[in-house]
């Protein structure tokens, strides 16, 4: 730094000094010079109005060949306790000169990446352009999340036929041909002799056939009822069917199967009861009712001021369906069940019209 | 069925549940009990005139579930249900066949010689096959003046929705209604003195008491004179022997038919009734002597002075009461539950059973004639008796213990959900249609009727066929949206049902997607293209003939994995929609799930870079880009890392210019210049010789 120079300083230019003092020459004094130097250049340096002329001035004042650089070449010619005077002045001139320069530099910069944004302005209302996601059928949402649910305790998920024969479909679950539950059931029947499954049970059947026990299934599927069409009523429709096979299977552990379940269908705490019901596939067989969800039991529209509503017919295997698969009776016992997975997706969305689910009426399905 | 709350308070005496925990009662223990309400109007009587005959409160009516009474038809009379109702209150039956019963009728049981008329004017009873009729009982009473029943009898079976037509009709309906044993009154004198049961013969007819005529045949059982059928067993009598204004004497007959007949003949004839709805669940054959002994007794009410001879009959097929044996500590493993043996034993008196302890928890079970019909024949039945009457709230939930195993997967569930998730994704709408088609549908998408399956008792016409294909459906989803969107794109997933090569029905899920435009003209086709490859990465669409009427003749191509065809890309035909135009896509995703896994081995990462030209191929307007492809990739050979499709530029009249990007490079080194150029020019002059030309 000049004021650090140690270049000895010429004799003649030294005593050149001496007598510009002695005389009081009015010469330049470096150090008022500073002084306006700074004030000018800290107005124009404020004064910029854009990154451009602020380099200007950066430039003209602090660059190499700038002002504060003239100055200092003049303080040879001070005695050096000016000299280091001058030079202290110099060097904290030029630091707040830096520092208003950068904050300016600062400042600028800022508002104009302010005005680019500014310039680049989207209206997120717009809405957005492109194809709209399409949707999954109500009775599928269901199934699946069935299906997913009953895979976590541990059931498989099998399919069967929906054109079956009368003997999955009747024979084998105890409900020969002179039975009078066949009546229950108004069947499609093909014209070669087979039939459309009214149940999706003969997948039990066929399960413990195939895989043997024990066995944790679900079957969900279309069945089919030969019948008259209308709001509430229809001939192709979504059940889901499941049966566990093992030793010593009890109603104490059907009840704990359809607690749990039905809790996470519905998403919360259900409490279930069974009463008796006749199905010729199981000994004993129950209906399962829940308490109304509607009302919490204490009655309602919807339960019919009973305080529960019929949900699904259930029981424990009848003996002769597990000698039908063959398994011996003594050895396997099980429960069984079948849920109307159509039936839950109406009481979900409250759908009061069957006939919709198959309509493919897209202002229907889009919904969902 | 309906049930008189009076009535069951009668027959159970000092019961004090009101009329709706009884039927909350019955609903938990018995049968399923649908609602209770007033007896319905009873024409030509108020109800305090009602009450006065009744001698007690206006009545309530509990409307019991029939399904739920499928296997116990001892529920289908009032005695029936009051037994249950005692056995679930703690009280005992009244019977009102007690005071009557036992008598000795005049002919004796199984295996006596089956009786003829004994003395002259008798009756006589023939079952000629044991197997058609177990039992047959007749008694003639003498004397009888047909009026109408006193009101008490007329209100009570008009409550139970039976109309009232004269005594001694009513009598026999009351017998059912209290006993659940069918009757039947013949007039005598237009009966005369013989009673044959047997088969019909082949076109046999009968005039029945509804005034239709009926043509029988081998295989449905009648009640004869010596000549002709004077009643089709178990579903209804004749009207030529039937009582009449004039009527003096009468024969009451109750019998029991085999349930699998009675039910074959009224389906069969379509005849449903009262007496065959009862024996088509199987009757308790020995309640025929009680129904007549309880007839006679109401009789002597009803028609004053009227005289009953013996009772004549004929127990062909006798069964010994069914005796079970009862592991209590099986039963308790059934239900989950702690039994004492003392509760299993009072259950099975309450219920009428005879009850036998073998040694400490063994039981031997005698089953009551009433429910020894189909009800209860094997130790789980026993079960059930005893879950429902200890109730099944009283068992605690528990979960079992089972061995933990991974669950098999099921993948085609897994292919269903993957492709309907991807297919939403690009927005399209899950529908779900019928699995039948008509005749329309068929000639409409070109199928044989003989090739398809065919339901044999549809309802509707459109019921008629098994869909061989998801597109009608599809079709129909589509006109009927395009009433309301202009765009729409919707699939389905879903069966189609084929004859297989043994004519054996054949069933594959599918799937068929659709994007429809109302104003888009083949446009969309690609846009399919685009899904299809979205659905099944390595698929080709490979141009190929149409077929049938549902294909657009000059736009289709088969879907191609593996050199495998897996399905169709085609536009519908336009004539199949009224307005608008769809893009198919159909997969046979079983097809498709057996393929194997296409599982590719990782490659390293290109480290020299690579160089880039393009090309512009003046093609014929229909050549194909698929060919220009397939070319340059044999020209340009093993250098070629990159082949990109850039754009078509039409040049009219009938050429076309198709621009690509040649990447080339090499995995050990840089490519020099010269062997870019050097490939180059292979390529371009390939491209020449084969006659098209290079535009600049």
């Amino acid at each position: 730094m000049a004021t650090l120079q140690v270049d000895p300083i010429p004799r003649a230019l030294y005593s050149l000094g001496l007598l510009i003092r002695e005389l009081e020459i009015p010469l330049t004094n470096p150090i008022q010079t500073i002084k306006d130097l700074t004030q000018s250049a800290l107005g124009n340096i404020n004064a910029a109005a854009s990154l451009a002329d602020l380099e200007k001035v950066r430039v003209a004042v602090l660059g190499r060949k700038g002002e504060l650089a003239g100055i200092s070449k003049t303080f040879g010619a001070m005695a050096p306790e000016d000299r280091a005077k001058a030079g202290q002045l110099l060097n904290e001139a030029k630091a707040t000169l830096e520092k208003s320069f950068e904050d300016r530099k600062a400042s600028l910069e800022g508002s104009e990446s302010d005005q680019r944004f500014k310039a680049e302005w989207i209206d997120l209302t717009v809405p957005p352009q492109g194809i709209a996601p399409g949707h999954i059928h109500p009775v599928t949402q269901v199934q699946d999340e069935i299906e997913q649910l009953f895979i976590s305790m541990g059931f498989r998920v099998l399919d069967g036929p929906e054109v079956e024969t009368d003997y999955y479909n009747f024979d084998a679950l105890n409900i020969p041909s002179d039975h009078p539950a066949r009546d229950m059931q108004d069947t499609f029947w093909m014209t070669d002799g087979h039939l459309l499954r009214t149940h999706t049970s003969p997948v039990q059947v066929r399960a413990l056939q195939k895989y043997g026990a024990p066995m944790r299934m679900i079957a969900p599927g279309r069945v089919f009822r030969n019948e008259e069409v209308d709001a509430s009523h229809e001939h192709t429709f979504y059940q889901v069917e499941g049966m566990m096979v093992d030793r010593d299977v009890s109603v104490s552990h059907l009840i704990y199967f359809m607690q749990t379940l039905l809790s996470s269908v519905f998403g919360r705490k259900v409490t279930v009861r069974l009463r008796p019901g006749y199905f010729p596939f199981v000994e004993p067989g129950f209906e399962l009712d829940i308490q109304c969800l509607i009302c919490g039991g204490n009655g309602c529209a919807v339960c019919k001021q009973s305080g529960w509503v019929e949900l699904l017919p259930c029981g424990l295997v009848h003996p002769n369906v597990i000698a039908n698969c063959g398994l011996d009776p003594q050895e396997w016992n099980g429960f069984a069940f079948g849920l109307g997975l159509t039936r839950l997706a109406m009481m979900r969305y409250a759908i009061d019209d069957i006939r919709l689910l198959q309509s493919g009426d897209l202002r229907f399905l889009n919904q969902f | 069925m309906k049930f008189s709350y009076t009535w069951l308070r009668e027959l159970v005496p000092g019961l004090k549940m009101d009329v709706t925990t009884l039927a909350q009662q019955i609903t938990m223990k018995t049968a399923e009990c649908e609602g209770v309400h007033d007896p319905g109007a009873f024409p030509g009587a108020s109800v305090a005139a009602v009450a006065h005959a009744e001698n007690s409160d206006p009545d309530s009516i509990i409307e019991i579930d029939n399904k739920s009474l499928t296997n116990r038809p001892d529920l289908w009379g009032h005695l029936g249900m009051a037994r249950e109702v005692a056995a679930i209150a703690g009280l005992s039956v009244a019977d009102p066949v007690g005071d009557l019963y036992p008598f000795t009728p005049k002919a004796g049981a199984n295996g006596a010689p089956l009786p003829r008329a004994t003395s002259k004017g008798d009756l006589s009873i023939t079952i000629g096959d044991a197997s058609l009729c177990a039992r047959f009982s007749g008694q003639r009473v003498e004397n009888v003046k047909v009026a109408p029943s006193p009101l008490w009898m007329q209100y009570r079976l008009n409550s139970l929705g039976v109309n009232p037509i004269n005594n001694l009709v009513d009598v026999t309906n009351y017998v059912l209604c209290e006993l659940g044993q069918p009757m039947h009154a013949y007039d005598a004198d237009l009966l005369g003195d013989t009673i044959v049961v047997r088969a019909a013969r082949k076109g046999e007819p009968i005039l029945a008491l509804n005034g239709e005529k009926y043509s029988l045949g081998p295989e449905d059982i009648v009640i004869a004179d010596a000549e002709k059928p004077v009643g089709i067993a178990g579903i209804i009598g004749g009207n030529d022997t039937a009582i009449r204004a004039t009527t003096r004497r009468i024969v009451l007959e109750a019998a029991s038919f085999p349930a699998a007949n009675v039910r074959k003949s009224s389906s069969r004839l379509k005849l449903r009734t009262d007496a065959s709805m009862r024996f088509e669940k199987g009757q308790d054959p020995e309640n025929t002597v009680r129904a007549l002994a309880r007839a006679v007794e109401l009789l002597k009410q009803i028609s004053p002075g009227s005289q009953a001879a013996q009772p004549i009959d004929v127990y062909a097929r006798k069964s010994a009461p069914p005796k079970i044996q009862l592991d209590i500590d099986w039963a308790e493993r059934k239900l989950g539950r702690k039994l004492s043996t003392e509760e299993v034993i009072n259950i099975f008196r309450s219920l009428v059973f005879g009850v036998e302890q073998l040694n400490g928890r063994k039981l031997l079970l005698t089953v009551p004639s009433w429910r020894a019909t189909k009800d209860i024949s094997i130790p789980e039945d026993l079960v059930e008796e005893i879950g429902r009457m200890v109730g099944y709230a009283s068992i605690v939930p528990q979960a079992p213990a089972v061995l933990a195993a991974p669950t098999a997967r099921n993948l085609e569930h897994e292919q269903h959900r993957a492709v309907r998730d991807a297919l939403t994704g690009q927005g399209f709408t899950e529908v779900s249609n019928y699995s039948f088609i008509s005749d329309a549908d068929a000639a409409m998408f070109g199928y044989a009727p003989e090739k398809l399956l065919q339901v044999a008792n549809p309802i509707i016409a459109e019921q008629k066929y098994m869909r061989p294909t998801l597109l009608p459906g599809i079709r129909r989803n589509l006109a009927d949206n395009s009433r309301f969107f202009s765009d729409f794109r919707l699939f389905e997933i879903g069966r189609e049902y084929c004859k297989g090569k043994d004519g054996a029905p054949v069933e594959r899920t599918h799937l068929a997607a659709a994007i429809y435009g109302r104003e888009t003209n083949g446009a969309n086709l690609l846009e399919m293209k685009r899904v299809a490859q979205y659905l099944a990465l390595d698929c080709k669409v490979v141009p190929a003939k149409a077929h049938g009427k549902t294909m657009h003749p000059e736009r289709s191509a088969h879907v191609e994995i593996a050199g495998q065809q897996v399905g169709n890309l085609y536009e519908l035909h336009p004539s199949l929609l009224d307005r608008g135009r769809a893009a198919i896509l159909q997969l046979d995703l079983d097809a498709l799930q057996a393929l194997p896994a296409q599982r590719q081995a990782y490659r390293p990462l290109r480290r020299f870079p690579s160089s880039s030209f393009d090309l512009s191929i003046v093609a014929g307007s229909h050549e194909l880009v698929g060919n220009l492809e397939t070319r340059l990739r044999q020209l340009a050979g093993e250098g070629l890392i990159g082949l990109q499709f850039l754009l078509i530029f039409p040049l009219p009249p009938d050429k076309k210019s198709v621009s690509f990007r040649l990447t080339l490079g090499a995995d050990d080194r840089t490519m020099t210049a010269d062997e870019v150029t050097h490939t180059r020019e292979r390529v371009v002059e390939g491209i020449k010789s084969a006659g098209y030309e290079l535009r600049e």
